[in-house]
This record gives structure tokens, sequence and C-alpha cells, in this order.
């Protein structure tokens, strides 16, 4: 019941302000940022029940939504199926935090207010579903269909070249999702419901008498293709699709491989078909191309939820679809992934150190921190896995955090190069302070959660038995880059005399309420992650643990 | 059988009505009487017969795409409201060419008898020639007419001379007869059935605009006038489909391995055509027309994979297709009359600029009807896509369908060309009359698309 509240609370929302008339007086921001307090204790009260010993699935939900006969291929049946584990879980609660800050930092919207909240609504909706589905389909569903708030809310609050950026990013991840959609339809025909083909084999009365050992024995079954076509149930079942013994022999995609395409198994290329997938949402060089312009384009408090929120679907879709659902694949090319998740790592960073522009150096900074939730998942080893969950959190509450800082001084002088100030520590000193906060946090200062993250991944990267050792030596180099471009940045803008390109200095008032608002609950979650990072490892932990059986092979 | 002769003596009638010095009646009997065809339709539900000394057959399959023709040609007429004010219109002639037009899709999609299907194209065709120049006055509307016509003969003339080579193999015209023939000569067909089906298929293809036989496409449809443009290709092209679905599932499919390859490589090429080129369009009602070839790329998919499902996916992608395509049209229609530029009627992108702020209605029918189109989830259009993707993956054929699915994703950016005008441009201050009637056709249209992108079970069983 509480996940379909996490998702419908906003739906709802964006439809009420949808139909309200549009009026002046009718307090939109007043309403969003309701629902978005009820969303915040919605995913704590989540966060309350979640038993985190245990590793698998809690709080589900199931009910049928679709049910599409297609002929020979079955039924396409697709589920409500919601539920949250280790993995997810830390990913609710923090999209509800970034969530409501977003809502905060909407306060200036002036413009259209009831379509901007109403899609804003709309737009969290869609994330949370992201979440805490678990039929692949409805999964699909959110994902895709988040594109839409989204593209609308660069495209017509963001700057000069928003309709640029907005089908720039519509289209790069619509690209993405359709080889998401490929590979969902193949493994729809390649996995069975255990479950409900035992229902129809007559090997059970009904679902519920179905256990372990029955689900076993259909497995076997199968393997031996003693269960005629006609009675094997399809499914996009996640839970389902993660286990190798419900995949059909001789399907598309079954696990011995025996579909080649040019000689590569059609299992490795649907793996990378989700991996591209995912990877442009995370976004991996030289896939990223999108993400400085959505930003730079973007409002700011788009810019906090794409960057906080929007990017960790893609490293959640690694852990959760394209490792989770192809282990093989993630085992056989960890070199060259984890190579990926380095050069990102390295580039992100050299691109940031060139940036004039305060926003596209933070842009190109999520892309360097990024990199290290791809080492993390491909070094196959507990320390990455939860460390690359840790830098999702982590990197969401500090790049949050940035693009609040970048829409501090930009509200005030319409300008963001970094070259334009000097001296601001002067004038603006509590702004500095959190400013410096986010920016050690960000370049992996102890005491931060950047650090923890960053560490982790790394530490897994240096203990996996699939990478050599060089590849997180350079990743390494990351670090040093974030030190150079933030400390390098934060010394040209704050320190020294006061001076503005524009001779803007006037305008220059230090922090409001609101912008305290948000930055320093966001500067003391860095810090208290930073502190005690078990806090969120003892909830991904188990799930972890379990999720690497797949790869003791 | 009962709806072919009922629009046939409606088609007279609505001429004897033209008489008439009010206009204002012919509208409102059209409608009944499609309305009248369409409840005809269903007393065959559930049933196969067999009519006209076994040259038409129905059956539930035949009844849904008649019911999507007849649905279609609902909605456009309920939109022509314009002709009531147009002095130089006739439309009692316009309508009875409409219905005499569906008389020959009717037919199209019912037929046993290849006569049939040939009499059915050219009653369905040239109704459509003298529509497609019913703006007397228009150069364009001119030279559309006698583009599709002369194009249109050649075809219709091709696709005789392919049914004259399958009586030459087959020493029958009837499908099933075809049928029949194919599977005793399993090892020695006739190569004039070979040459027989290449022709046929040619002739259908051009009725559908497929490439590379959609040349006339975007020339006729920018200069038919827009009503008849979505007539054209939505009745044209769901007829055209069932059709080719009949005559390829029934007489054919003991020959799939002839013609499969060369299907799908024209179904490349077509899905290649359509999108590329729509791209590069700056007029709305032509990046339709090669938007419409891009979609018959996609039916053609399922024909491709000819499997069991083709049939459902077929069904519902030409209902998802038809409805996104009315209600396009619809708001283009009322759009362009009242935006106008110096050369008159301003069927571009740019007439559509700043519109969902002045007419949030209209610019919320077209957003649905273009992320249709481009098959975004939760709209008709998704579904309809799903289906033909799932028919070529359950077939095997999985390089067409990752050809298919990059194709879709070049076609969202330029069905969101428009979206971006409407929403994110800013445009003419006054806001676009829009009549009732006319705009709950438009949300009907939209809410139908909507619910079936929501529950797209709902169709479930009934092919």
């Amino acid at each position: 019941m509480i996940l379909s509240l996490l998702i419908f609370l906003p739906l709802i929302g964006a439809l009420v302000v949808a139909l309200l008339p549009d009026n002046q007086h009718i307090p939109f921001k007043w309403l969003t940022l309701g629902v978005a307090m009820a969303e915040l204790l919605l995913s704590v009260v989540a966060y309350t029940q979640f038993d985190q010993q245990q590793a698998g699935y809690q709080l589900l939900e199931q009910a049928d939504w679709i049910t599409l006969p297609l002929g020979n291929l079955g039924v396409v049946s697709i589920d409500y199926l919601l539920g949250v584990d280790g993995i997810s879980l830390p990913l609710v609660v923090l999209s509800s935090v970034i969530l409501l800050i977003g809502v905060l930092s909407s306060w200036t919207i002036e413009n259209r207010q009831k379509a901007y909240f109403s899609l804003y609504l709309l737009l969290s909706g869609t994330i949370m579903g992201c979440f805490v589905a678990l039929d692949f389909f409805l999964f699909f569903l959110f994902f895709e269909f988040m594109l839409l708030p989204m593209y609308f809310l660069i495209g017509l609050w963001g700057g000069p070249r928003r309709e640029y950026a907005s089908i720039k990013f519509f289209l790069y991840t619509l690209l993405g999702s359709v080889l998401i959609l490929l590979v969902m339809i193949g493994l729809y025909l390649s996995v069975m419901d255990p479950v409900s083909t035992a229902v129809m084999a007559g090997l059970a009365t009904d679902a519920a008498s179905v256990d372990q050992d029955l689900i076993r024995l259909v497995q076997a079954q199968l393997a031996d293709m003693h269960i005629s076509s006609s009675q094997i149930v399809h499914t996009f079942d996640l839970r389902y699709m993660a286990d190798g013994g419900n995949y059909l022999p001789n399907a598309f995609l079954s696990g011995a491989g025996e579909t080649t395409f040019w000689g590569i198994p059609a299992r490795m290329i649907a793996f990378w078909a989700v991996f591209l997938g995912f990877a442009i949402k995370l976004p991996i060089v030289p896939l990223h191309t999108w993400l400085p312009d959505a930003h730079v384009e973007a409002p700011t408090p788009v810019s906090v939820v794409l960057a906080g929120v929007l990017l960790k679907i893609g490293g959640y879709g690694f852990i959760r679809i394209a490792w989770g659902l192809f282990p093989d694949g993630g085992a056989q090319y960890a070199q060259t992934l984890a190579g990926l998740g380095v050069l990102s790592i390295v580039y992100g960073g050299l691109n940031a150190l060139a940036q004039n522009d305060l926003k596209k150096m933070i842009a190109y900074s999520s892309v360097s921190h990024m990199g290290f939730v791809l080492l993390g998942v491909a070094s196959l080893t507990s320390e990455g896995i939860n460390g690359a969950i840790y830098q999702m959190v982590s990197h969401g509450v500090l790049s949050a955090m940035l693009f609040l800082i970048v829409g501090v001084i930009y509200d005030r002088t319409h300008d963001r190069r970094i070259d334009s100030y000097r001296g601001l520590l002067q004038v603006m000193p509590h702004y500095a302070v959190l400013t410096a906060v986010a920016f050690f946090g960000s370049l992996g200062l102890p005491g931060f959660s950047g650090f923890v993250g960053e560490l982790f991944t790394l530490m897994g990267g240096f203990q996996s038995l699939w990478l050599p050792g060089w590849l997180p030596s350079v990743a390494v180099s990351g670090i040093v880059l974030a030190a150079a471009y933030l400390l390098w940045s934060l010394q040209r803008m704050f320190f020294g005399p006061l001076w503005t390109r524009d001779g803007v200095e006037s305008t220059l008032t230090d922090l409001n309420g609101r912008e305290r608002l948000m930055l320093i609950p966001l500067g003391l979650l860095a810090l208290l992650l930073g502190l005690l990072p078990n806090v969120l490892f003892n909830l991904s932990n188990a799930t972890v643990a379990q999720w690497l059986e797949k790869f003791n092979v | 059988m009962l709806p072919i002769i009922l629009l046939s003596v409606f088609g007279i009638v609505l001429l004897f009505m033209g008489f008439l010095k009010s206009k204002v009646l012919l509208l409102p009997a059209t409608l009944v009487f499609i309305l009248a065809a369409l409840a005809t339709t269903f007393m065959d539900w559930g049933k196969t017969y067999l009519y006209f000394q076994n040259m038409l057959l129905t059956n539930n399959l035949a009844i849904l795409f008649t019911t999507i023709v007849l649905l279609s040609a609902f909605m456009v007429v309920a939109l022509s409201n314009s002709f009531i004010e147009d002095e130089q219109a006739q439309p009692a002639e316009y309508y009875a060419l409409l219905l005499f037009s569906l008389v020959g899709a009717i037919m199209m999609i019912s037929f046993e008898n290849l006569i049939m299907l040939f009499v059915g194209v050219e009653i369905l065709s040239v109704a459509m020639y003298v529509l497609a120049g019913s703006d007397k006055h228009s150069p364009r509307s001119n030279e559309a007419a006698l583009k599709y016509f002369l194009m249109g003969a050649f075809a219709t003339g091709i696709m005789l001379f392919g049914i004259a080579l399958l009586y030459g193999a087959t020493g029958t015209f009837v499908v099933s007869g075809i049928k029949s023939y194919v599977y005793t000569n399993a090892y020695g067909v006739s190569l004039l059935l070979y040459m027989g089906i290449i022709l046929l298929l040619i002739g259908m293809l051009f009725k559908v605009s497929a490439a590379p036989f959609h040349f006339w496409t975007p020339d006729v449809y920018d200069g038919t006038p827009g009503l008849f443009t979505a007539f054209m290709s939505t009745v044209v092209k769901t007829a055209g489909f069932a059709a080719l679905f009949r005559v390829l599932s029934v007489s054919f499919v003991g020959v799939y391995s002839f013609w499969w390859g060369t299907l799908a490589a024209l179904t490349c090429l077509t899905l290649l055509i359509g999108n590329v080129t729509a791209v590069y369009q700056t007029s709305f009602k032509r990046m339709m027309a090669y938007s419409s070839i891009s979609h018959a790329g996609y039916l053609l998919i399922g024909l491709t994979a000819l499997g069991t499902q083709t049939k459902q996916a077929l069904v519902f992608y030409s209902l998802a297709y038809s409805l996104a395509t009315i209600s396009a049209f619809g708001v283009l229609l009322v759009v362009s009359r009242q935006r106008q530029d110096t050369n008159g009627v301003n069927e571009n992108f740019d007439a559509f600029n700043g519109l969902a702020r002045q007419n949030p209605l209209l610019g919320f029918v077209m957003a649905v009807s273009m992320l249709s189109l481009a098959g975004i989830p939760l709209t008709a259009g998704f579904w309809g896509k799903f289906m033909i993707f799932t028919t070529a993956a359950d077939k095997g054929i999985y390089w067409i369908l990752v050809f298919a699915v990059l194709m879709s994703t070049v076609g969202i950016y330029y069905y969101f060309r428009v979206i971006i005008a409407m929403y994110f441009r800013e445009g003419a201050a006054e806001p676009v009359k829009v009549a009732p009637f006319y705009r709950y056709v438009l949300i009907a249209a939209t809410i139908l698309t909507l619910v079936l992108g929501l529950a797209p079970g709902l169709l479930e069983g009934l092919v």
C-alpha cells in the first residue's frame, strides 16, 4: 500500500493541479510542497518498515493490470508489481528528499505555475514508479513516460537554447529506452513464470500452493522440455527474469546461448543493448553529450532533480537489470565496462577542468562521479556494489547542492561564468561556507559522503578478481582532477578582492531563508552520511550479498 | 453484404439530396448512414458467411477492419462542417463519393474472389481520384488528382495483370482455391504464380504507399483538400492492408519463403524513406504524408513476419494509426484555415506556433496524437508498435526489429517538431475557433487513444 501511495500521491496531485483553474490565487506551490513532504514521510515510513537483515524484496504489492493475448506467444500479462530491496530503498528515500528540495527551489518559478507544478508532480510520480516497479514492463512504462514531463520542464522553462537541449535529451534517452524495449521483448519470450506455469501444467491446483520445491520441479521439467509450449506462461516479472532456471531451453535469450549473431551469443548482445540504454541515462562517455546541454538550459530545480535523481536510474538499471538479468555479460566484459567507467571519470574530470560556465563544470563533474558508479558495479565485489549505491546517494545529495549553489548566484546576476566573480566571500560569507562544504564533499574530503562512495568503489576495483590493478589506479586521478577543478573554482570565485565583470556587486546579497533551508539540510546530510556510512551500508549490504551470489560461478 | 448494399443506396440518396436548397441536412444524414452501415456490419458477428456467389466472405476479422474503416469515415465526415459555409463546395457529391469509396473499401476487406478485390480497389480509387481534385480552382488539387489518377491507373493495371497470371497458374480467382493449388503443388509451383504474386503485390503496395511505389504520396496528400487526405491516409491504408493480409495469409502462405524476403526488403526501404524524408519537411501535411509511408512500413513488418498474431497486431495498429491521424488532420484543418499566410491556407509547422497557449484543448489533442504516432507508452500507438514488434520477434526476424526500432527514434524527431511549435514557440494571439461538435469528435478520438493506451486488452478476444 505504501509504495502505491508513493507513486499515486504525486500522480493524483498532478491531475488535481492540472484540473484546477489557472488562477493566480491558487497556491500551486504549497500544494506541491505538501505532496512532496507527504512523499518524504511515506518514504521514511517505508524505511522503518523495511527489515534490513533480509535480502529479498519487501513491501510487495501485486495486481493484474494488462492482459493481452498474443496467439502463439501466450498471454502478455503485465502485473502491477511493486517492491523494494536494499538497492532501491536508498534511492527511493534519496528521491523523496531531492524532490522536496526541488519544490523549494521551484519557489521562484513565476511563469505558468500551474503547468510547471503539474509536470513536476508527474515527474515525481514516475521517478518513484521507476524505483519500486518490479515488473519489467511497468518499469519500462515509468522509465519512458518520465521523459515527457522532463522534456517539457526543460523545453518550457529552460534557457535560450532550450529547444535544442530538450529534444537532444529526449532523443538520446529514447534511443536508450528502445534498446531496452527490444531486450524486454526478447526476455519476455524467453522467460516463464514458474508459479503460473505450474498451475497451467497441472502440477499445482492454485498459485498459493506453489512452494520452492515445486518451482524447482517446474524448472527441471522445463529444462527437460516436459512442459509443452502452450502451457508455458511468459512473464515480465523481474524476480523470475533474474533466475536462470526460468529461461526456456532453446529460447532466444536462454543461458546456454545457442542463438548467436556473427558468432556473439544473443545474450551478450542483449546485455550490451540494456547496458547502452542505461549508460545513456547515467551517462557514460561517449554517450554523455546530452547532459551538459540539458543542465545548462534547464532551470535550477530541474537541474537539481536531473542530477540528483534521474541519473541514478541509470545506475539502478545497471544493478537491477543489466547485471541483474545478464550476470554472464557483466562478468565476461567486466574489464571493458570498468574501462568505460574509468574513461568517464577521467574524461569528465578533464572536461570539468576546462569549463568556464559553473553549471557546465558541475555537469561534467557529474559525468566523472557517475563513472565511479560504473566502476563499482563492474568490479563485482561487495565493496564495489555497496560503494556504487553509496556513491549514487552521495552524488544525489551533493550534486543537488551544487546545482542549487549555481542557482543562487544565477538568480542574482544572471551570469554563471566563473571568471566573472572574485572575492564573493566578502559579501556572501554564508554562501561561501556552504559552497565550500559542497565542493569539499564532492572532491572526496574524508568526513563527507563523497569520500566514502569513491573509496569503496575504488576498493572494489582493486579487490576485484575481474579487473587489472591499473584501472582503478587511473580512476584515482579522477579524485585529483575533482580537487583541481573544484578548488580552483573556489579560489577564483570567492577569494581575493571583491570584483564582478558587470559591476553588479550591489545585487550580491547573502543567502535568504529559503536558500538556507535547502542548502543546510543537504550539507548536513552529506556530513551525516560521511560520518555514519553504516546507515546506508546496513540497508544495502544483505541485498548486495545475495545479488553477488550469481557471480560465484 | 448488407453494409455494401446500404452504402450504395445511401450514396445515391445523398446525390438526390443535393438537389435540396439547404445543405444543412447532408452532414447529419451522412453520419446516420454510416452508423446504419456500421450497425448492420455487426449482424454477422461471430459467424463466417459467403455472399454473392462465394465472392465475398465475412468473418470477425473482416468485420473489425470494416469497423475501423467506417469509424474513420464517420470521424472524417464529422469534421467536415466547413462545407456548409463554403460556396464552392458540393457536399452532396463529396459525401456520396465518400460512401461509394467505403463500398470499395469493404469489398477490399472481405473479398473471396480476386475479381472482387480488383473491383473494390477500382471503386475506392476512382472515388478518391475525384475527391483529390475536389478543390477545383486550386492548381495543386488538380495536380494531385491527375497524378493520383495516372499512377493509380498504372498500379491497378499491373495488379490486374498479376491477377490474370495467377488465374493462368491456378485456374481460379478464388482465394482459397489458390491456397489449395499452392498446397497440392508444393514442389512444382508454376512460374506464373510467382510472377502473379509479385505483380499483385506491386499493385497493392502502391495503394498503401509503400516504397518504392510511394512517389505519388507526398504530392497527392499535399494537394488534396485536408479532409480527404485524412480519409485517404486512414481508410485507403486500412483497406489496403486488410486486403494484403487476406491474400498473403490465405493464398500465398504456402510460398512464404518466396515472398517474405522481398517484402522484408521493401519494409526496410519504406521505413527508411518514410522516416528520413519526413525529417526534412517544412509542411506539416507533407510530413504527415511521409509519416503515413513510414506507418505503412510498420504495418508491413506484421505481414513480413506473418504468424498467428499478425491479424491482431494489424487491427490494433490500424485503429491506433487511424485515430491519431484523424485527430491530427482535424486540428490541422481548423488551424490552417484560420491562421492563413500570404499563400492562403498555412499548412506549415509554424501555423501551430503557440497553439497550446491559445487553445489548450487543440494542443493536447495534437500532442496526444503525435505521441501516439511516435509510439510513446500509454498511448494506443505504443501498443500497436509493441504488437507489431512482437510478431517480428516471435518469427525471429530480429534485424528488421532493430531497424524498425531505430527508425521509430527518428520518428520522434519530426513528431516532436509539432509539439515544440505548439508548446515552446510564441504565435498568434487570438485563439482558433472550434465548433462544439468538432471539438467532441476530437476529444472522443483522443480519449479512445488514451484508453487503448492504458488498457490495450479491451480488444482482447475480438480477433
